[in-house]
């Protein structure tokens, strides 16, 4: 296998939402800082918004202030967020929103000029291009961009992280980039369950497929703090397709009705908001109405007119366009009859729920030289697209400020060898036809194991102490396995290494969800041994660590802080 | 399979070596046959449905369907990019034949036929 070594002051892991604003804020500030962006697919379409994007869903409409944001999101995180985080995100959407309006993203405005409010927090866009759109952005700041290279692992020297380590998918060669600083902004992880389709629509999924929690994997082999993992992100989709149901009910105001008719979320949950109660809830609510026998459930559209129909899917077709392809697949008129939706498979994903590195406010991780931005990133959630630009922004901002004090670390050989090896393995074993397993194999085995005993869609997300004991145990014998992992081509090795970060994820995952006793988010981890929602005892952070050397995973909390004065438990 | 692709249309970019469709599939997924020079797909259950593929084919040659678990045939869904590329029509096919027509405001780059693999063979990067 060739070898490329290359040096660059800035390494941005990760092409897509976040990575692409930190390079342009780079290439701005410090025009002389050579920036690089390790992307595994290419840039132009590859990440969460590689079909579009049809709104931003995090944005502070007229009268709208970083603290009622932020009281809103701690609203639907059930009271406990990072509040410093999420305020400094806040601060950045209309920044960043400009900015990507500048470069070319059409953005529906009224005849004065203003954009159009859906919601307290969004606007529609047309924002079929919009990763193109940003791509280009970092390509012309002059960011070097490194389509294909899927990383594998940071290179760490005297305990900080100094550049990452990974190989191409087109041609085989092992990378190496020496980094001063870097980030990291793979996104979240999808896969780690059952999908919710099987055989030829198993990726018919919500969230992007092709991230695999790649980047958590990296931080949890360095020994990276993380934090909430326990904190999955389960999300109300439209039945068969997963597509988002937004755009249905804060489009047409479309309430949840069962199979009887009942709105459910209004008579059961007013108490919390009904309809608009905390995401988990809009999740909880129609599993519970399933499990008692009142379902399917339904987005309720049948109010709307031919012409808003018609709006719905053109709304669809920016982002999701196999939504549109479903209705005319199955003679189905949402403006005549309700929209069937059930529950995503769990993702682990710190742009929607909070799952990720422990962060400073200025998205530095725990360990030196390492910062992380976007759905990677913990602590923050309702980031969606443009949390993620602001996180990218201010991750690259600390990172450009850091670079100007330090060099390039000394990085010991062995490091690069034993990677390198580690990467490659199980193309050897391909070659030397050992009796081996393949990726697809492991990766049904772990979707397997997560779900029937670490709280799947099957099991209503539940989980119990016993249940997650049986989960710990069975992943504990995986990592033992890795070395029968075989890979015809390089897009095999690949996904090798994907369900091998998939497994590391999901080993913390189980900890932290066996840690944290109490439920706080129905819906996302319901807990049937510890049933409450528990401030005394439970309104902190559940961290951990895993030691690089022994493999052990350490378990502790970190305080909550609340900046933003008010009932935690109130939208406003 | 979510989406397929007509051999009669594919003109493999004229014998690029790194077709758009090639380039802008997020998951790797199509790829250029070693051996015919055909345009193929690896495998089409790791597809997600994101229709890059569909958009960027200049002979409008890819056509995107749902697996049938989730849709009757033939419905399909064919992007057009307008020549202005400020606007993309949608031409949506349903189970009967019907079509329906969306247009569309957007924002479309260009995107080269071939292209060099950015960053993966730079000679100053090899030791």
């Amino acid at each position: 296998m060739e070898k490329n070594v290359i040096e660059t002051d800035v390494l941005i892991i990760g092409g897509g939402t976040s990575g692409c604003l930190a390079a342009v804020e780079l290439k701005e500030l410090y025009p002389n800082l050579s920036v690089t962006i390790m992307e595994k697919a290419h840039v132009d379409r590859s990440g969460c918004l590689a079909g579009g994007m049809n709104a931003i869903n995090a944005y502070l409409n007229p009268g709208e202030t970083p603290e009622s944001f932020t009281k809103y999101v701690r609203f639907d995180s059930c009271g406990l967020v990072r509040e410093d985080l999420v305020l400094s995100m806040s601060e950045l959407f209309e920044y960043c929103v400009k900015k990507v309006e500048k470069w070319g993203l059409p953005i529906l405005c009224d005849e004065k000029g203003n954009y159009v409010p859906r919601g307290r927090w969004n606007i529609k866009i047309n924002g079929e291009s919009l990763k193109p759109i940003i791509a280009k952005a970092a390509k012309n700041a002059g960011a070097k961009i490194l389509n294909w290279v899927t990383a594998t692992n940071f290179i760490m020297a005297d305990g900080k992280v100094a550049g990452a380590m990974g190989f191409s998918i087109k041609n085989g060669n092992f990378f190496i980039v020496k980094a001063k600083a870097t980030i990291i902004a793979t996104g979240g992880a999808a896969g780690i369950y059952k999908p919710n389709n099987a055989h030829d629509a198993q990726h018919k999924t919500w969230y992007s497929p092709y991230n695999t929690g790649a980047g958590y994997a990296m931080g949890i082999r360095a020994g990276a703090e993380m934090t909430s993992f326990e904190m999955r992100y389960i999300g109300l989709r439209v039945k068969d397709t997963i597509a988002p149901t937004g755009t249905i009910a804060l489009g047409v105001g479309a309430p949840q009705i069962n199979s009887k008719g009942e709105k459910f979320m209004a008579a059961k949950y007013a108490h919390i908001g009904g309809d608009g109660a905390p995401t988990p809830y809009r999740s909880h609510g129609p599993l519970q109405e399933i499990k008692e026998g009142r379902g399917p459930v339904y987005l309720d559209t049948r109010h709307i007119t031919a012409q808003q129909a018609r709006d719905l899917k053109s709304a669809f077709l920016d982002m999701y366009p196999s939504m549109v392809l479903y209705w005319a697949a199955n003679e189905i008129d949402p403006s005549k009859e309700p929209v069937e939706v059930q529950t995503t498979e769990p993702y682990v994903v710190g742009g929607h729920t909070q799952s990720g590195y422990w962060v400073d406010v200025n998205r530095k991780t725990s360990i030196e030289g390492l910062y992380a931005a976007g759905d990677v990133s913990g602590g923050a959630p309702y980031k969606f697209v443009s949390g993620c630009w602001a996180e990218g922004v201010i991750a690259a901002r600390a990172a450009g400020e850091y670079v100007q004090k330090t060099g390039f670390a000394q990085i010991p050989e062995n490091v690069l060898k034993d990677e390198q090896e580690r990467v490659f393995s199980p193309l050897m074993n391909q070659t030397h036809k050992i009796d081996g397993i393949n990726n697809y194999d492991m990766e049904v085995r772990i979707q397997k194991i997560m779900e029937e005993y670490a709280g799947g869609a099957a099991t209503f997300y539940e989980v119990n102490d016993e249940r997650l004991q049986v989960a710990r145990r069975r992943l504990s014998t995986l990592p033992d396995q890795f070395k029968y992992l075989m890979a015809e081509d390089l897009h095999d090795l690949m996904k090798a290494h994907e369900v091998i970060d998939r497994v590391y994820v999901a080993q913390v995952l189980v900890e932290h969800m066996m840690y944290r006793k109490e439920t706080r988010w129905p819906g996302y981890c319901t807990r049937t041994d510890y049933t409450e929602l528990d401030d005394t005892n439970w309104l902190k952070f559940v961290n951990s660590r895993r030691d690089p050397e022994t493999g052990n995973i350490e378990m502790f909390t970190r305080p909550y802080e609340q900046i933003v004065p008010g009932d935690r438990y109130k939208p406003r | 399979m979510p989406v397929i692709i007509h051999t009669d249309k594919c003109n493999e970019c004229n014998g690029s070596s790194n077709p758009p469709c090639v380039r802008m599939c997020p998951g790797d997924l199509w790829m250029k046959d070693p051996k015919t020079g055909k345009i193929v797909m690896r495998n089409a259950s790791d597809c997600w449905d994101c229709l890059p593929c569909v958009k960027v084919c200049p002979q409008e040659a890819i056509e995107f369907r749902l697996s049938y678990q989730l849709g009757f045939q033939t419905a399909r869904l064919l992007p057009h990019i307008h020549n202005t590329r400020d606007f993309i029509t949608w031409e949506l096919i349903d189970t009967n034949g019907v079509t329906d027509k969306f247009t569309i405001r957007t924002k479309v780059l260009p995107v080269e036929l071939d292209e060099s693999i950015e960053g993966v063979t730079p000679a100053e990067y090899s030791i």
